[in-house]
């Protein structure tokens, strides 16, 4: 096994200090968060690193912190075998909770940060379309300080982000769903262990019977992770029932602009895209009237 | 790249090291430390015979950077024996014939060990859980599962 190729490697202690380094290295450095990703591909040679930034020794940025009445934060080094276990993420984002419990490798989950997972950029993410359906908003820090980017605008193509040299994820932000709110996440595999066909998560807010918000995010059928925003459309301010379900799902799968590969073909990916949006609304819809059932009982 | 004095902790035992910051952890157990208990395979973090404990979680030696787990508390296959008796796991292991040529056994062994450090009397599907990232190509993983279980039957007996 070939080993890496050298590189200088760096321990920031705090935030202003790693992107300094990433902005004075320029685009041969890169940062090292879990490991799970990184390692990999430069052994692969998919990746040249003349220097590794590693994040690891920051204080803080394993945390997993709750902001009471708005959502939950966590750090670009927590891992995601804590937000797995985290009764926060079980309680509230069950669906971040399923995306993380369905990965098989154990090793992974203990080593590999959420953030990682989110800034390497795959179209077949399973949690960064169940995150774009909980609404994720990113902290990015540069050399200047921070901005703030919504997950769902954070991709640009495929492996591509909206990442700029020197600029690193510290934070993500999920804000807690509104009452009355369902959310589903369902994928394809062929095997546990393998990444998805396709991925569909959706967050449905119901009131009294009616779509109110909606968001549906669906992956590895497009160059990135994307919002069906025509289904989005088509659901709000309607009457839920099978009938828009359906109309909802046929719309997402024509907005997709799938790849035929090893896994599946283009194809198959656009009618299973029908199929799963439609199954994860018809299960958001149960989850949200069950609580709009518990709040207006 | 420069040549770096590097303090680990493997087994319980200090060692001081001169690395580069390329070197991932289990090319330092293999060939600077001699530990080759660790085994290396497909080097890209799918295959888990690689898996030590570093602070007592499974971790994937070929995906870290030695540097990085510097005086963090590493322990690998050779550090479960107490030199006069196998660990539990390794006597059922052998006692279950949970072994064929041997290869994914000491990352099966010690993801076993980090599961019943937490979890002293597992289900089926927590040892299945557990293992899921430990590829077995010889034979299966039925006398694997036994031996964990039969491990953990007979640890949970030496407490009492």
């Amino acid at each position: 096994m070939r080993s890496l190729d050298p590189f200088d490697y760096f321990e920031p202690e705090d935030i202003r200090e790693a992107s300094e380094l990433l902005s004075a290295k320029g685009e041969k450095a890169c940062i090292l968060a879990g490991g799970i990703d990184l390692i990999p591909r430069l052994r692969k040679r998919m990746l040249e690193a003349d220097h590794v930034i590693n994040i690891q020794k920051i204080p803080m940025m394993d945390s997993i912190s709750f902001i009471s009445g708005k959502g939950l934060t966590f750090g670009a080094m927590t891992r995601l075998r804590s937000l797995e276990k985290s009764s926060l993420v079980q309680d509230e984002f069950l669906i971040l909770y399923e995306a993380i419990h369905q990965i098989a490798s154990t090793q992974v989950k203990f080593m590999g940060t959420a953030v990682g997972n989110l800034c390497v950029g795959t179209p077949a993410s399973d949690l960064s379309t169940v995150m774009i359906a909980l609404d994720a908003q990113l902290t990015i820090a540069n050399a200047e300080g921070q901005r703030n980017v919504p997950l769902s605008e954070f991709y640009l193509d495929y492996y591509r982000t909206d990442l700029e040299p020197g600029e690193l994820v510290t934070h993500v932000f999920l804000p807690i769903p509104h009452n009355g709110t369902g959310t589903a996440f369902m994928n394809l595999v062929r095997t546990r262990a393998d990444i998805a066909k396709v991925s569909v998560a959706v967050s449905l807010s119901v009131k009294n019977g009616v779509c109110s918000e909606n968001r549906i995010a669906v992956g590895a059928a497009a160059p990135t992770v994307f919002r069906a925003s025509k289904a989005e459309t088509l659901l709000k301010g309607r009457k839920i029932n099978t009938e828009v379900i359906q109309e909802a799902a046929k719309a997402a799968a024509e907005q997709t602009q799938p790849i035929t590969d090893l896994r599946s073909t283009a194809g198959y990916r656009k009618e299973m895209t029908r199929v799963l949006v439609g199954r994860t609304l018809e299960m958001a819809h149960e989850r949200a009237r069950l609580q709009d059932e518990e709040a207006h009982p | 790249m420069k040549n770096e004095i590097v303090h680990f902790i493997v087994n319980g035992r200090p060692y001081e090291v001169i690395i580069t910051p390329n070197i991932t952890l289990s090319e330092l157990l293999r060939e600077q430390l001699d530990l080759t208990g660790t085994k290396s395979a497909c080097g890209i973090g799918e295959c888990g015979s690689c898996t030590v404990l570093v602070d007592g979680h499974p971790t994937l030696s070929c995906s870290t950077l030695a540097i990085a787990v510097r005086d963090k508390d590493i322990l690998t296959i050779e550090g479960l024996s107490n030199r006069e008796a196998l660990h539990p796991l390794q006597q059922a292991f052998i006692e279950t014939g949970a072994i064929q040529c041997g290869f994914c056994t000491p990352g099966m062994i010690m993801s076993a060990k980090a599961l019943l450090d937490k979890q002293p009397d597992p289900s089926t599907e927590a040892i299945k859980e557990a293992l899921g990232s430990n590829l077995c190509r010889c034979t299966g993983y039925v006398k694997i599962i036994d031996a964990v279980t039969s491990a953990a039957a007979f640890m949970r007996k030496g407490e009492k």
